[in-house]
């Protein structure tokens, strides 16, 4: 199983552990992944689409050049990537992008470049069996928060197209419970982080901090799990702020996805760099290293 | 006590553009509903807006086309107005926003309404009453009209003669408020409620016509109610717009042969012989849309309506239709300006009669007539106020309806209900005043109206509070339309012969030696008196 | 068939306890949710609250929340909604004052935001003799967008009203892309408009999580909605400067190296000469520090040019 790897600029920049936690996690999962390395930032919902359509054209010719599909890690970068090639299906707007901005450079997309989130890789390439035959350390008794944000879920008829993967819907969910961890239920699980909004309205995006890590601490999660870094970012990151904004304290560790696949998996605390997170996830190290 | 040159009482597109009207014409506006504008009755008009824009088109050719449907009892007057208007009024609707469909030259489509018809009806889809409420009120907005949604008339002030206001509740806060204004536009709808089953939405009780004819000013033509040829109707009902059929669409028996044939048929013969051909035995009459090319696209709003309300899909079955009851053309009585007899009192929409429809209104009629008499009739009010000298507005009246409301909530339960009253009323009006009529049925739905009264006026709400309290504003409604109805029955029963929307399956010839004529009636000590007015030459 | 109906009651004006009554309802088989609601207020219970006009899904005025999901009263059958048990619960829609009931206050969630977009035309030939030569293309796409109903169901769903009760919300939105996109407002008329839907607590506070587009009856995709008219409005230039910044910063960052520095991007949409919120940032920067978060240096990518040469082509075709 390879995969033309794409990690998104947050992990490589602010959760630098996210990156490592990635590539230790696939690693130990047997999934091969070839770096893409000479390709553009998606564009993240801030350009505009007639700027990043064509540089994530490009990305897939790229990976169509590969013979990969890509594998991010990040929904953000999974959201913006799945639009964008949903509209570059369009025969005649891929080939006007073809020729207007990839052909100078000898490139042509397509369109046959599927690209898959690491959660959805999981459960549809590398299937729940092998993945519980590779858990060493089950997560018993550790409560988990699952939050998705929006743009592993929305638009739904781009990213939970059919009902063959209408599972997609409860992935979060079942990877904690599998990992053997307990799923600790918050409303505002599919909702925004409020990462977007924190340039034009940095009140709002606190107000969701303290709403979703609130409501996770009142439920008694231990920590809140997420597949895209922008959540974390703001959850984890604006955290300290959102406490001041409320006046009160929230302290809840939030950890990426491979994170929490990595304990399982037997990794420490600090092969996932845990420690590089704003909130400490003391409680999460400490509970799982008691299960060791 | 707020003060206002012209009070508009109904949302919807008559008196949105009253408003507009009296407003650019320099008058103080104030606009009253019992609904928010956006939910009047005006949003379920789909078909079209009837202007001649077509270069083989014109006024004159619009008139007379109007004066014929009329089947003898338009009053040339008004419909001249409509006709030499309805183009600027249109072509306004268009430049302020209306998204009208557009032929291969940029233009203004036109399309027919009813087979045979003359491609006369501006349509934006099959949604045209929507998307003209929704500029309408947009243009509203822009006027900056102050606007008392969900406030519920309760009586108008009449001093000196002259309506000099009007008495209010309101939803919100319960309280009754006294509006003195110097003169008063009815734009409050139909009454088609009082039918069962009816195409119009649950607030078009008649409520401004009741109010008028409290005050005085008689009921004309009341027996013409329009039937809708294309009507769903199954526990809920779905209107189909006519314009269906000269697109292509059939009307079919279960077999799926052709029953009717609708070229040339008016609205009213069309209705009858729907009916008629539903009684024939040869199963329900369907209307088939498949014909119609692109029909999912041409009728999104039939194509949405059907599907919601009858669970079918246009474009794969044919569609179970029956003559419903749909507009009423009977209104209070007003020249062609708006004026009733009632100094300061006008009327304009589906409340008015200013004779513009006749016995048997053009489809697509209804909206033009909304614009070009809103226009009109605001222009006209806030003349009328603007000329009129120093009024007075007394608050006994609303003294008066704080008792009468109170009156109505005090009590115990007597076992009936608003809703069984209501049924009951439908049931009759449909049957006995429906697509055909006789004089024993008249008689008898006479006297089922009358009982029906009686059990209405011993009937109470339990519910004291005046905030959200819709069964005490039902109670009011459905007094409304009974006294309406009785009226309706009387007119029906007086005018022995069949013309336009009236038939009598006993008296099926037009007379025109005694009935070239308006019936009116006119309240006397509580109770209805029918009189006979000439048509104007 | 028997149901049940648990129906939310609430009186703002007399204490605003909140609480559900139970009604056990007759009805047949295709009845509507609002037909059980008109037969429990005629025969048992005539206090209860609720609104309703077209009754046939035209006009929008009876959203209500049953069974957890805002849907139409007179659209949705009984039936639809008590396949998995007989009780049918009714409570107002979300994000929004309760006045009475199944009432609550449109004026604040919808009507006077939908006045906050300005919506009118006030065109200069307004009594021009002859209509506006449009396309049909292009007036069906208006028209489409004018479908809207204004009933609030896309609020309901919205992520940031629960947050912020005055974000103008997806609905004024559409309202707002209605104008924006009307092929008879072009030009100083088109700039009016998209200063209309920029006004603070407008587009930009939208989070783009797309709720709203799985909410509208009527199809309209709100959230795409808005997404599209950010792509106009950096056409046009965007109004909202520190907006405006972050936008420039992230497209200039990806131009020169081929992907993001966040260092620089934060730093440049506060504002490098605005010294108070540059100095805000500083305990999130110091935490990051400490924490071994912070970024390292932005190395420019590999492709990098290429990148470049192909933004800087699209930007020359805006």
């Amino acid at each position: 199983m390879k995969y033309a790897f794409y990690p998104g600029c947050v992990a490589k920049g602010g959760c630098p552990e996210l990156y490592t936690a990635a590539v230790k996690v696939a690693e130990k999962l047997d999934i091969e992944l070839e770096e893409m390395a000479d390709v553009a930032c998606t564009g993240a919902g801030c350009m505009p689409t007639q700027l990043s359509d064509p540089i994530n054209a490009r990305t897939f010719a790229k990976a169509e050049q590969m013979g990969l599909p890509i594998m991010t890690i990040c929904s953000t970068c999974q959201g913006v990537f799945s639009q964008a090639n949903h509209r570059l299906q369009d025969t005649d707007y891929r080939e006007e992008i073809n020729r207007e901005y990839l052909a100078e450079e000898g490139l042509s997309y397509q369109g046959t470049t599927e690209v898959k989130h690491m959660l959805w890789v999981l459960f549809e390439d590398l299937g729940v069996e092998k993945l519980k035959s590779l858990i060493q350390r089950p997560l018993d008794g550790l409560k988990v928060s699952p939050f998705y944000g929006c743009f592993l879920r929305r638009p739904g008829p781009i990213m939970v197209p059919t009902k063959e993967v209408g599972g997609r819907r409860g992935y979060l969910e079942d990877l904690t419970r599998l990992l053997g961890a307990e799923n600790v239920d918050i409303s505002g699980k599919t909702k925004c982080c409020g990462f977007p909004v924190l340039t034009a309205n940095e009140e709002s995006s606190l107000g969701m901090v303290a709403k979703h890590a609130g409501e996770s601490k009142q439920n008694g999660a231990d920590c809140m799990v997420t597949p895209c870094p922008l959540c974390h970012l703001n959850l984890d990151g604006n955290q300290p702020r959102a406490e001041s904004l409320k006046g009160e304290k929230i302290n809840l560790p939030i950890v990426h996805l491979p994170q929490l696949l990595g304990l399982a998996l037997g990794f420490d605390a600090d092969e996932m760099q845990l420690g590089k997170h704003i909130v400490s996830t003391k409680a999460v190290n400490d509970k799982v290293d008691m299960l060791t | 006590m707020p003060e206002y040159d012209v009070l508009v009482i109904g949302g919807g597109a008559a008196g949105l553009r009253a408003s507009i009207a009296a407003k650019r014409a320099g008058a103080s506006v104030a606009l009253l509903s019992k609904v928010h504008p956006l939910r009047t009755n005006s949003a379920l008009s789909p078909g079209g807006v009837n202007a001649p824009l077509g270069s083989d088109d014109s006024a004159q050719k619009f008139a007379d086309d109007i004066m014929n449907a009329g089947d003898g009892l338009c009053n040339p007057e008004a419909v001249n107005a409509l006709a030499a208007e309805a183009a600027g009024e249109v072509v306004w609707l268009e430049r302020v926003g209306v998204p009208f469909n557009r032929d291969g030259d940029g233009r203004i489509d036109r399309r027919a309404l009813g087979s045979g018809s003359v491609e006369r009806a501006a349509y934006a889809d099959d949604r045209t009453g929507h998307m003209v409420l929704h500029v309408l009120h947009e243009q509203f907005q822009r006027y900056d009209i102050p606007c008392f949604k969900e406030w519920f008339v309760t009586s108008l002030i009449q001093d000196a003669g002259a309506c000099t206001g009007a008495v209010a509740l309101d939803h919100r806060s319960g309280r009754i408020e006294t509006f003195s204004a110097g003169a008063v536009i009815l734009a409050t709808g139909g009454f088609i409620q009082a039918y069962r089953p009816c195409t119009a939405a649950v607030g078009t009780t008649g409520d401004g016509l009741a109010l008028g004819y409290d005050l005085g000013v008689g009921l004309a033509d009341m027996e013409m109610v329009q039937f809708h040829p294309t009507v769903y109707s199954a526990g809920r009902t779905a209107l189909i717009s006519e314009a269906a059929l000269s697109a292509g669409a059939r009307l079919v028996n279960a077999a799926g042969d052709t029953v009717v044939d609708a070229a040339g048929l008016s609205r009213a013969q069309l209705a009858a012989a729907v009916d008629k051909a539903g009684r024939n035995g040869g199963g329900p009459v369907s209307l088939d849309l498949r014909p119609v090319e692109n029909v999912a696209s041409r009728f999104p709003g039939a194509a949405e309506v059907v599907r919601l309300m009858a669970g079918l899909d246009i474009t794969q079955v044919p569609v179970p239709v029956r003559p419903v009851a749909h507009r009423a053309m009977g209104g209070l009585d007003t020249n062609a300006s708006g004026e009733t007899s009632v100094a300061g009192l006008f009327a304009v929409g589906e409340c008015a009669h200013s004779g513009v429809h006749g016995a048997g209104r053009m489809p697509g009629n209804t909206l033009t007539e909304a614009v070009v008499f809103g226009k009109r009739v605001g222009e006209a009010a806030a003349a009328h106020a603007q000329s009129a000298g120093t009024r007075s507005t007394s608050t006994d009246q609303a003294a008066r309806d704080g008792e009468r409301l109170a009156a109505i909530t005090s009590g115990g339960s007597s076992g009936d209900t608003l809703g069984t009253i209501h049924r009951e009323l439908g049931d009759v009006m449909h049957a006995n005043l429906g697509v055909t009529r006789t004089d024993a049925g008249l008689a008898e739905a006479q006297e089922t109206i009358r009982g029906l009264r009686d059990r209405h006026g011993k009937l109470r709400v339990g519910n004291k509070s005046r905030i959200f309290n819709y069964a005490l504003t039902s109670h009011l409604e459905l007094g409304n339309m009974l006294k309406l109805a009785e009226a309706v029955a009387l007119a029906a029963r007086g005018r022995n012969e069949s013309r336009g929307a009236h038939q009598r399956s006993d008296s099926p010839e037009r007379d025109d030696t005694s009935w070239k004529a308006h019936t009116v009636v006119h309240q006397q000590d509580g109770a209805p008196k029918l009189d006979r007015k000439a048509v104007s030459a | 068939m028997e149901v049940t109906y648990k129906v939310h009651r609430e009186d703002s004006q007399n204490g605003g306890e909140s609480s559900f009554s139970t009604y056990q309802v007759d009805l047949p088989e295709d009845a509507t949710v609002l037909d059980g609601l008109q037969k429990i207020r005629d025969e048992q219970d005539d206090t209860l609250a609720f609104r309703a006009s077209c009754c046939q899904g035209t006009c929008g005025e009876c959203a209500v929340r049953i069974n957890y999901k805002a849907q139409f009263t007179c659209t949705t059958r009984i039936a639809d909604v008590t396949k998995k048990g007989p009780e049918i619960l009714c409570a107002p829609v979300r994000n929004i004052p309760v006045i009475k009931d199944l009432v609550f206050d449109m004026d604040r969630f919808t009507w006077d935001k939908m006045a906050a977009m300005k919506p009118w035309m006030e065109p200069d030939d307004e009594f021009a003799p002859t209509e506006n030569l449009v396309p049909e293309s292009e007036m069906a796409e208006v028209r489409k967008t004018m479908t809207c109903y204004q009933c609030g169901l896309c609020d309901e769903g919205c992520a940031v009203l629960p947050v912020d009760f005055d974000f103008l919300g997806p609905g004024a939105m559409v309202k707002g892309y209605r104008f924006v996109m009307d092929p008879r407002e072009t030009g100083p008329r088109q700039e009016e408009r998209l200063a209309v839907v920029e006004q603070p607590k407008g587009l930009w506070d939208c989070v783009h999580c797309y709720e709203a587009n799985g909410k509208c009856a009527r199809g309209l995709e709100p959230s795409s909605k808005i997404m599209e008219m950010r792509d106009v409005s950096f056409k046009h230039g965007i109004k909202n400067e520190k907006v405006a910044r972050h936008h420039n910063s992230f497209i200039n960052s990806v131009k020169q190296t081929g992907w993001l520095d966040e260092r620089k991007l934060v730093m440049e949409t506060e504002g490098l000469t605005n010294i108070g919120g540059l100095m805000k940032l500083l305990p999130t920067a110091v935490r990051a520090m400490t924490r071994g978060k912070m970024p390292g240096r932005h190395e420019k990518r590999p492709g990098a040019d290429q990148i470049k040469r192909i933004i800087e082509k699209a930007e020359e075709s805006k």
